[in-house]
């Protein structure tokens, strides 16, 4: 489980903390002039892309699962049930 | 758990958690660069009632159904209503904000070019909610 342990600190240093630092770096000084359309497409922009990426690589998954284990695969094996003899 | 290894599901867990924080913090990072308003802010206060707006600039003069501005000033809208539910919103420059008796909410925006934009009621408030419509004018910079 140590190796578990490694992937997580590797996932937060690589991802996590550099997002939430970048959520708390929030100061008390007056707001910059913006453009709300420009920050607002931008996200929606991202966030939609992180979507279909996410469901082309799920859907891709489910895909290949069904496809690969259909029982007229090549290399299909039955499942060995308890109680059989297979 | 014993004779097979489940390492897939951990990552795919450790993914899932690194993507929803990541949206997270992105989501929230926009959400606090709108809403920071600016030190130099004009106030206009809002008035939602059936079914037109009210618009008060900081110096008191009033607008019905019209909004005059100018380009290149932020300004902060301090919206409220008279009697049901309103929503504020100029579609142009993604102004959307409820309108609620009782209370004030802000929302703050800087149009950066003169033009005519349309402001209208995002919340159903009865009959002629269809019609509370008004008209921003940007105007250019007076100084």
């Amino acid at each position: 489980m140590k190796w578990m342990l490694g992937l997580f600190l590797v996932m937060a240093v690589l991802v996590i903390i550099p997002a939430l630092e970048s959520a708390f770096a929030a100061g008390d000084e007056p707001g910059e002039y913006l453009d709300r359309r420009v920050i607002i497409w931008n996200l929606f922009f991202r966030m939609m892309t992180v979507a279909f990426t996410v469901g082309a690589v799920v859907s891709g998954t489910i895909i290949w699962l069904v496809w690969r284990f259909r029982e007229s695969h090549p290399k299909a094996k039955p499942t060995p049930y308890e109680g059989t003899d297979w | 758990m014993g004779g097979h290894s489940n390492w897939p599901e951990w990552i795919y867990v450790g993914i899932v958690i690194a993507l929803m924080t990541w949206v997270g913090a992105e989501a929230w990072e926009a959400e606090r660069l709108v809403e920071h308003v600016p030190e130099d802010v004009e106030i206009i206060k809002v008035t939602g009632q059936q079914w037109f707006w009210t618009f008060e600039h900081e110096d008191g003069t009033k607008e019905i159904g019209e909004l005059h501005v100018e380009a290149g000033k932020a300004y902060k809208f301090e919206v409220m209503a008279k009697d049901v539910n309103h929503s504020f919103n100029i579609h142009d420059y993604v102004v959307l904000i409820d309108a609620i008796p009782g209370r004030v909410n802000t929302v703050w925006f800087a149009p950066d070019a003169p033009g005519v934009h349309d402001i209208q009621c995002r919340e159903y408030c009865g009959l002629i909610h269809y019609n509370m419509r008004g008209t921003l004018y940007v105007e250019e910079p007076s100084s």
